[in-house]
């Protein structure tokens, strides 16, 4: 889990470095193969700058599909190191950002497999909906962020977000690849393991369901 | 575009996914159907609330630490150099049976020039051995021991003098050398078995 002794963190460190790499001056894709090949040759440096120019997304998708940030900290960090490990194998046949994709859907898949085994029996999610939950009780649990994050997110983030963790994690996903992220289809499928059709269909249901949900303020819009 | 595309090209037009003359020829075909550009319309405005709300990226917290300790388990799981240790090791390997045979060789020699003969000490001035009764310390005041030894019996008894009576609600049945009197005492296991048969 996350240390709760993490040092704050100093603005310099906060700057992104790509522009203290020579011979690489922007973020684009191009730029991550060159930084690619120069950390596949074991440049610890250049995988530094790679993960600072990726790690905001990857953790940005995983908070997304999880809701529990200290939880989508580790498992950012466990993409990163997975992704070193294998960055050998990487040909540069897709985008480095499309592989860290896949590599971010594996991890939690994997997470959500194991939570799921873990709580087996203990746990039941269903109480946590607040239409099964009894107006009467005298405490109710908390469905969604804290209010200060309430106040910081937007109303319709809070709304969204809550619509979206009632999706299945497979149509979550793709609604967060697809309109979030801007995946193409074809990356999603790679991402995925699927074909392009079952993409375009979960991407279907998945939006006619939020849009359900989420009617007030689509149609306010 | 003449021929209506597939289902695929079309919702990638739909998801502004097309680009060139892909674009320009479904452009030409949509033009004609104006169901479509409706559609593709409801996509723009449902791209655009979710996008709008839901950050593609954010930032992770602490993310200078984020970075470091990724660079520090990464040192972590990388294996060490496996061929200088690999080379080192087999160079010992090899001068281990010559280092062997060197260090025999030195120790006999050593030998054959130390005395010959066996060594004389002269324990004339040795202090004997004196036999020690065993001494007994009773910390408490007014308490007496003594002490019966029987190397035949190999036992030792020691007998307390003015120690409290030891009340009956004392319960020994944790420690460790009743425990080990229990199991030794057949009339004891003999009364537990009957214990263990009437609470059957």
């Amino acid at each position: 889990m996350m240390n709760n002794s993490i040092p704050e963190p100093s603005k310099a460190e906060r700057e992104p470095a790509s522009s203290v790499v020579p011979g690489v001056s922007s973020d684009g894709p191009d730029d991550d193969l060159q930084l690619v090949a120069r950390a596949q040759q074991g440049d610890s440096r250049s995988y530094d700058l790679l993960v600072t120019r990726h790690r905001a997304r990857i953790f940005s998708m995983i908070r997304n599909m999880i809701h529990q940030e200290a939880d989508a900290w580790d498992l950012s960090q466990e993409v990163f190191i997975k992704a070193w490990n294998a960055l050998p194998r990487f040909e540069a046949k897709a985008r480095f950002s499309t592989w860290l994709y896949r590599i971010t859907h594996n991890v939690v898949y994997d997470w959500t497999r194991k939570s799921r085994i873990e709580s087996a029996g203990e746990l039941n999610d269903e109480i946590f909906d607040r239409e099964r939950i009894d107006s009467s009780s005298s405490t109710t649990p908390a469905g969604g962020e804290s209010p200060d994050e309430t106040l910081a997110l937007g109303e319709l983030r809070t709304k969204i977000s809550a619509a979206l963790a009632k999706l299945s994690p497979e149509h979550r996903e793709v609604v967060l690849f697809k309109d979030v992220q801007g995946l193409a289809y074809k990356e999603i499928a790679e991402v995925m393991e699927c074909s392009i059709g079952t993409v375009m269909s979960r991407l279907y249901y998945a939006r006619q369901k939020l849009q359900t949900m989420l009617k007030n303020e689509y149609d306010s819009r | 575009m003449n021929t209506t595309p597939d289902e695929t090209t079309l919702a990638r037009w739909l998801e502004d996914e097309l680009e060139g003359d892909e674009l320009a020829a479904i452009e030409a075909w949509v033009s004609g159907h104006p169901e479509h550009l409706a559609e593709r319309e409801r996509v723009r405005k449902w791209r655009a609330m979710i996008s709008g709300a839901v950050p593609a990226a954010e930032e992770p917290p602490y993310p200078d630490f984020f970075n470091s300790r990724v660079a520090q388990a990464i040192k972590e799981s990388t294996p060490q150099p496996a061929v200088a240790t690999k080379t080192r090791a087999g160079w010992i390997k090899f001068l281990m049976p010559a280092a062997a045979c060197a260090g025999m060789m030195l120790t006999f020699w050593l030998g054959t020039k130390t005395h010959s003969g066996p060594v004389e000490v002269d324990v004339t001035g040795a202090p004997k051995a004196i036999p020690v009764e065993p001494l007994v310390y009773t910390p408490e005041k007014g308490v007496e021991a003594e002490c019966f030894s029987s190397s035949k019996a190999s036992a030792t008894v020691i007998v307390l003098n003015g120690v409290d009576a030891i009340p009956d609600e004392t319960d020994f049945s944790g420690s460790t050398t009743m425990r080990g009197l229990r199991e030794k005492d057949k009339t004891a296991a003999i009364q537990m078995d009957n214990e263990e048969g009437a609470i059957r």
